[in-house]
């Protein structure tokens, strides 16, 4: 039987309005002026003979001028002196690391030109995320300053080192002369080498120290371990040992602590592998905004954010047994109701549960901490004894700090990698405080929001130009080292910290070595250059101790529920990281921007994300542009989202949009919602409430979701954990369609490139849409031409929400209809590029056969041969065909990434940039698989299975891709292929695709009694 | 015409080689060593020294005068036995060249080295007789000047024939006159063109035949647009690659090293003419100058030969101009053709074993004096090789051993090219 489960992609869909229904009809988004042209007037317009022949005249000639040009003559200028490790045309890879994560950085010709995991990277084990895959584009930001600047009267002025050096030593021995203090104001250092840099420093200036200041905190998990077990660390969390997972709020697959990683581990359990082994852990997910890691849960309840203090208390007591006050869940019968299975879920699965929580609250994560101490998760499944190092803000600290510049107690500051003056939760009193500090440096690469505040920018290299090092976990440590000569007159902000402190050594190279040479190297036995090629030095953990909880919890529960009530008033607003943009600290990144948020699918934009049913109680619909006013006066317009699943009463906006001060692609983008971020109880709270009235403006937003129909078809099949142990198969049969050929088979003989895609691993983070943008030079298009459908991405992720009731799926149209609340929304996402049908339909329609297949089961797209007709983008049942509707690297309306001569050094030297009016699409990385193969000839061996690896399958931490021959019985994605949960999206139309999904399991059913 | 300048050459050769050999046998007193101590000299020492000019060590000119011969003959053996046994004479010219150590050379025996030492007090043999005999076999090839010539001589020829038949004819003329015959008058040309073009049939005929040409013309050079055989660009330095690769038989992998393992062959950054040309100097042809076109090098580099340092403040890149130049979307890789497919092509192209695998493309480059484009670099032209190379010899690889058993379980009995493994698939050259 075939599952008439019905999905949709977004609400318009869903509700079949008439504009979508027309419009899904229309090639183009926006009518053709075919009108204008065809009238009356149009057609019975008279062109003169004359007018011909000289149009005709002139045609002629300019095009015979045209063709006369002479060939250009080429210039080939080779190296003066070649270094030895260069080959022009042959990539060179050299390990670094990325925000603590070991990564391998190729460079061509000297450029690096793209990001790949390490595989010897060891503890990360996993792929890459949307920054690291991007961040090989803010090296060649032009946006950047070129040289260091002294600011003065607003006005940056560019200068030489010598008078930054005279200037900055200057104002620091009168700061120190003056008793009073100097301030490092950083984000998390977690790097030995800074660290020792800053205690020079610290050492020639005693009235020196370091602050540490996250733009969004962790400070109530450090600070809550710190009360709980006397340990002040943010724990190793371990999701591959969970087999139940309930989290309260925590996006941990997106941007919790290190998503990527938990990413690795949490699809460990879930992936073909794992069923095979007829395993599969379960999650469940309490939040109030649709996270990413929301759409992936077995089970979803949507929580209002005064409710999650209280549900916390509640799933407490029915752990524990006690009976600690406010753990009432009054409003939310199905939150209530769940809380007490789950609870008993928790205490079957002791050892192997784990509670997680996005609160930066202490008091809520105290309580997190006791219930984690009651199923036993201490030992197995967080780990207090390795800790995580990658987040060690202290909020009251830089709160402290804003007092004591407020009162003139600092005579210096320094800014590193933090920006305070877009990020605080008061800008305002922290720039009014800033503006009575004397002397104020930042090492900030432009002059953004607070190094323009500042007395003098000492611009820091990027990552991929500077020598470091970074220590993620307890033991773990990682080698950052450089890939190219510096592209500005930029100086190391440790090489300046040392050459301010007068330090013996300021080179920051033979700091950083004798740095590893005296601590990290001895104890693991390797020598400096094995560290460069191996990138990581891992120390032997330490065994995970089990921790038991035993402090009085009654004080907590009362911070908790007073905080829940200060925050139940009307709308509850929560502000959050988005996948793309996190704390907008890489806002001018453009493919960042163009990366569609994975819930909203918006791009180049934040926004109020309110659930269908309270957005009718506000009276407003999608796109209204509507007033967010907080309870701290501050107040900004942002048009409104509906968003299914989100919770009654509540709203969501995305931090990191709004900043002025970042460059052409990402001033102006969005609005801040970080003044929202209010300081509460010692840390900061991500959740306040606010007023939202319509301002009656309409603003709207560039989503490339709704984008294409399937025109109903089923594209998705489902079936739950309890279905697929008794049927493996389950959810996949097979429907009735008749077998027709209108193509003659032909053989495979050598390879045949197949892919398979597991549903059930992919969580949707879209690093694979970045990935193939930087590997196969994908143009940026921009707000506007993605509001027309005409973004470039090769691979896209679809997301599809789906309603389930407790009598089980709605099957008819005619139901969904009658639902009133869209609250308990599940989601598929599937990534969707090329299919390489065997049979396909974009080939039989090119008149100029510009589109053929190959011998070894690829779509090919000549470039060249294109004329834009653009049928094979019609007659494609996927969509997955693009149009370059314009030269976008050579077009100043696109001023993103590619029309600049500069930023163009990020281009893939291997790929053709495609020129306007020619069709592209996802060519499977033919230049990995030409590459791979070439090198296999070279080496005179046969090719084996993993010798290639495509762009979006490197970068997948879930490793929901699996590429490969599957001409070769044994090989990886044969294997995957034989699955039973293999099918074939849109099968019945006989297109023969190469890309097999496999089906989506859910793990549903509690294993409890309720 | 060709056989009188021939018979000339041979004439002055006989007279060279005659003059030569005079000279030869008048400075025969020493002339056996010297030209032993050449060879030696050029084998062993040129290296670090020349004759008139430091290289490495100092000029060697005068290096009798200098040194007594019974030190010379120790020193030069084996420099470092007299510096190490502390001989005052050893020590002091250690120290006055910058202390750097000379290559000991044991295999030299007395005999040998005072060849060498022969030679360098006789100096680099005057270029009388005997290059220009060497250089004379070089104009044997029909040069442009003589075609020029031959061209000039049939023009002359027939002006003088044209000449002549006119004056004949006005004399027969005349002599008919004479005797009082009366001769019709010529028709006059224009008429008879006139004439000729009223007859439809001519016309017709006419008319086709400019539309042949025309058409065919045309249509060539369409065929031709964008084709640049031949093309040979003036480049800044010039470099021959008769000199190097042909005469001097240098391999291509010595510059060219990246055909071998990448998709660009690479033009060799100027570090590797350095090997070569911080000795190499060619000052013998340039009167003890340096050749210009080295001095190129040097100052791309910032390099001073006298001092023999390198100042990176002055040096500046070296802007060649490209001649093959493939389109941007063309995806073409060396090391596929000249590693991989070599004995493949080489058996296509009909290569001798001693020339290599780069000739099938880049055609007789040890015969270029300036490089040309050799082949016309069109699709057609790459896809003929592609399918009409015979790879059945690439079994003995193992990626193409399976590639050609899985072929030819269904394409039995075909030849194995290019073209059958989906070597014509637009996607293999075109992304």
């Amino acid at each position: 039987m075939e599952s008439n489960k019905k999905y949709w992609k977004g609400l318009e869909e869903y509700n079949n309005t008439p504009d979508f229904v027309k419009n899904n009809k229309n090639e183009f988004a926006e009518p053709l002026p075919i009108e204008d042209v065809l009238n009356e007037a149009g057609l019975s317009t008279v062109t003169p003979r004359r007018d011909f022949l000289k149009a005709l005249g002139f045609g002629l000639g300019a095009v015979t001028l045209a063709a006369c040009q002479s060939t250009p003559l080429k210039k080939s200028i080779p190296y003066l002196v070649k270094p030895e490790e260069v080959t022009p045309g042959i990539p060179n890879f050299y390990t670094s690391s990325f925000n603590g994560q070991s990564i391998l950085v190729k460079t061509r010709e000297g450029r690096p030109i793209k990001i790949e995991p390490n595989p010897n990277a060891g503890l990360y084990n996993c792929g890459t995320d949307a920054r690291a895959q991007a961040s090989v584009l803010d090296l060649y930001d032009v946006s950047k300053l070129k040289a260091p600047a002294l600011v003065k009267g607003g006005q940056t002025e560019e200068t030489t080192w010598a008078k930054i050096d005279s200037f900055v030593k200057g104002e620091l021995a009168k700061a120190q002369a003056s008793g009073k203090k100097i301030r490092i104001v950083a984000s998390t250092v977690n790097s030995p080498s800074t660290n020792a840099a800053i205690a020079q420093f610290v050492a020639k200036y005693p009235a020196a120290k370091l602050v540490q200041y996250d733009a969004v905190s962790y400070t109530g998990i450090i600070q809550a371990n710190q009360n709980s077990f006397g340990k002040a660390v943010l724990p190793k969390y371990n999701f591959d040992k969970a087999d139940l997972i309930v989290s309260f709020s925590a996006d941990f697959l997106g941007t919790w602590i290190s998503g990527e990683e938990f990413t690795a581990q949490y699809t460990a359990n879930r992936n073909y592998k794992s069923l095979e082994n007829k395993k599969m852990s379960r999650h469940i997910q309490f939040e109030g905004g649709m996270s990413l890691t929301g759409t992936n849960a077995d089970t979803r309840v949507p929580v209002k954010l005064s409710e999650e203090g209280p549900a916390l208390i509640a799933l407490y007591n029915a752990i524990t047994g006690q009976a600690l006050p406010g753990g009432t869940l009054g409003n939310n019968a199905t939150a209530d109701k769940v809380i007490k299975l789950v609870a008993k879920e928790l205490l079957q699965n002791k050892g192997k549960g784990l509670v997680v929580c996005g609160s930066n609250d202490v008091s809520t994560q105290i309580l997190v901490n006791a219930i984690n101490a009651a199923i036993g998760s201490y030992g197995t499944t967080i780990d207090l004894d390795n800790p995580c190092y990658l987040y060690a803000g202290n909020d009251a600290e830089f709160n402290g700090l804003v007092a004591e510049m407020g009162r003139g107690e600092v005579a210096a500051v320094l800014f590193l990698n933090s920006n305070p003056a877009y990020d605080a939760a008061n800008p305002k009193a922290f720039t009014d405080a800033l503006a009575k500090v004397p002397a104020k440096i930042s090492f900030s690469d432009r002059a953004d929001e607070t190094a323009s505040l500042c007395d003098a920018i000492a611009i820091n290299h990027n990552y991929l130009e500077s020598w470091g090092d970074a220590n993620a976990y307890e033991g773990y440590y990682s080698i950052v080292q450089p890939t190219i000569n510096p592209v500005f007159n930029s100086r190391q902000a440790e090489e300046s910290l040392l050459t301010w402190a007068d330090a013996p050594v300021k080179d920051y190279y033979q700091f950083v070595r004798s740095n590893w040479e005296a601590k990290v190297l001895p104890a693991a036995g390797l020598k400096w250059e094995q560290v460069l090629e191996k990138g990581v030095v891992t120390t032997t953990a330490k065994t995970a101790g089990a921790y038991s909880f035993t402090l009085s919890l009654a004080a907590v529960a009362t911070s908790i529920t007073n905080s829940s009530k200060a925050l139940a008033k009307e709308v509850e607003l929560q502000v959050y990281e988005n996948i793309p943009m996190r704390d907008g600290k890489n806002a001018n990144n453009a493919f960042l921007q163009e990366l569609p948020d994975p819930v909203s699918k918006v791009t180049w934009d934040n926004f109020v994300a309110i659930a269908p049913k309270f957005a009718e109680k506000l009276k407003v619909k999608e796109f209204d542009v509507v007033t967010v006013k907080g309870s701290n006066g501050y107040s900004i317009e942002l048009p409104v989202l509906i968003q299914p699943g989100q919770a009654q009463g509540t709203a969501s906006i995305a931090l990191g949009y709004g900043r002025t001060k970042t460059g052409k692609a990402g001033n102006d983008v969005g609005k801040n919602a970080f003044p929202f971020v209010s300081f509460v109880n010692g840390t900061m709270q991500y959740a306040t409430s606010v007023t939202i009235t319509p301002t009656g403006g309409y603003y709207e937003l560039a989503q490339t979701q709704t984008h294409h129909s399937f025109e109903g078809r089923a594209v998705i099949k489902e079936a739950t954990f309890k279905e697929y142990l008794k049927n493996a198969g389950a959810g996949n049969e097979k429907g009735e369609h008749k077998d027709y050929d209108l193509w003659d088979q032909y053989e495979k003989p050598g390879n045949n490139w197949v892919m398979a895609i597991d549903l059930n691993a992919c969580t949707g983070c879209g690093s694979c849409i970045v990935a193939c943008n930087v590997e196969n030079n994908i143009p940026v298009v921009g707000r506007d031409e993605v509001r027309r459908r005409r973004e470039m991405h090769w691979i896209r992720i679809d997301r599809y929400y789906s309603y389930e009731t407790k009598d089980g799926d709605v099957t008819r149209e005619k139901e969904i209809a009658k639902l009133e609340d869209l609250d308990h929304v599940s989601v598929v996402h599937q990534p969707m590029l090329c299919q390489h049908c065997d049979h396909a339909p974009c080939e039989t329609v090119c008149p100029v056969l510009a589109t053929v297949h190959s011998s070894d089961g690829l779509n090919h797209m000549a470039y060249n041969r294109c004329v834009g007709t653009r049928y094979c983008a019609n007659n494609c049942p996927y969509k997955v065909r693009r149009f370059n509707w314009f030269n976008y690297w050579n077009d100043s309306r696109f001023d993103n990434y590619l029309n600049n001569e500069f930023t163009q050094l990020v281009l893939n030297p291997d790929v053709t940039t495609r020129s306007r009016g020619v069709m592209e699409k996802c060519s499977m990385c033919i230049q990995r698989i030409q590459g791979g193969k070439l090198q296999a000839k070279l080496e005179k061996r046969p090719l084996k299975d993993g010798d290639i690896k495509m762009a979006c399958q490197e970068a997948c931490s879930a490793n929901a891709i699996v590429f490969g021959d599957a001409n070769d019985p044994n090989s990886e994605v044969s294997k995957a292929l034989r699955s039973e949960r293999i099918y074939y999206v849109l099968e019945e139309i006989n297109v023969k695709p190469g890309i097999g999904y496999m089906t989506k399991i859910r793990n549903t059913d509690t294993t409890v009694q309720a | 015409m060709r056989d009188i300048s021939m018979i000339l050459k041979s004439v002055w050769k006989s007279l060279f080689v005659f003059s030569a050999i005079s000279v030869i046998a008048v400075s025969t007193v020493n002339a056996q060593d010297a030209k032993e101590g050449r060879t030696l000299f050029k084998a062993k020492c040129s290296s670090c020294h020349a004759l008139d000019h430091k290289v490495v060590g100092p000029a060697l000119t005068g290096v009798s005068d200098r040194h007594p011969e019974a030190f010379l003959l120790k020193w030069i053996p084996n420099n470092a036995a007299m510096i190490a046994a502390g001989d005052p004479a050893a020590v002091k010219l250690f120290n006055d060249n910058g202390k750097v150590p000379m290559t000991t050379f044991p295999e030299l025996d007395e005999a040998k080295v005072k060849d060498i030492l022969a030679y360098i007090k006789e100096g680099e043999p005057k270029p009388t007789g005997d290059a220009a005999a060497a250089a004379a076999p070089k104009d044997e090839t029909t040069s442009g000047l003589s075609i020029a010539g031959i061209v000039a001589i049939v023009i002359v020829a027939i002006v003088i024939l044209v000449i002549l038949g006119r004056a004949s004819k006005l004399l027969e003329r005349l002599i008919l006159q004479k005797q009082g015959i009366e001769i019709e008058e010529d028709v006059p040309l224009k008429v008879g063109v006139r004439k000729m073009f009223k007859n439809k049939k001519f016309v017709m005929f006419f008319i086709l035949c400019l539309i042949i040409c025309l058409g065919s013309f045309g249509w060539m050079g369409m065929w031709n647009t964008g084709v640049h055989t031949g093309y040979q660009p003036v480049q800044p330095i010039k470099f021959s690659h008769e000199l190097h690769a042909g005469i001097n038989q240098i391999d291509c992998q010595y510059c060219h090293s990246g055909a071998f393992k990448s998709k660009n062959a690479s033009i060799p950054s100027l570090n590797v003419c350095m090997n070569c040309h911080k000795a190499v100097q060619a000052r013998d042809k340039y009167d003890g100058e340096i050749s210009p076109e080295i001095k190129k090098i040097y100052s791309a580099l910032g390099y001073d030969p006298e001092t023999q340092k390198y100042d990176e403040s002055k040096s500046k890149p070296m802007e060649w101009v490209r001649v093959h130049n493939l389109p941007d979307f063309a995806y073409f890789n060396h090391s596929q053709h000249v590693v991989v497919a070599e004995d493949a092509i080489r058996q296509a192209k009909g290569l001798q074993p001693n020339e290599p695998v780069c000739f099938a493309c880049h055609g007789p480059v040890n015969t270029m004096e300036e490089i040309y484009q050799y082949s016309p670099l069109t699709m057609k032209w790459c896809i003929n090789c592609h399918k009409e190379t015979d790879i059945s010899g690439q079994k003995n690889n193992a990626f193409y051993a399976k590639v050609i058993e899985a072929h030819e379980k269904i394409k039995k009995g075909e030849k194995i090219t290019p073209a059958l493994l989906g070597g014509l698939e637009c996607g293999k050259c075109h992304y």
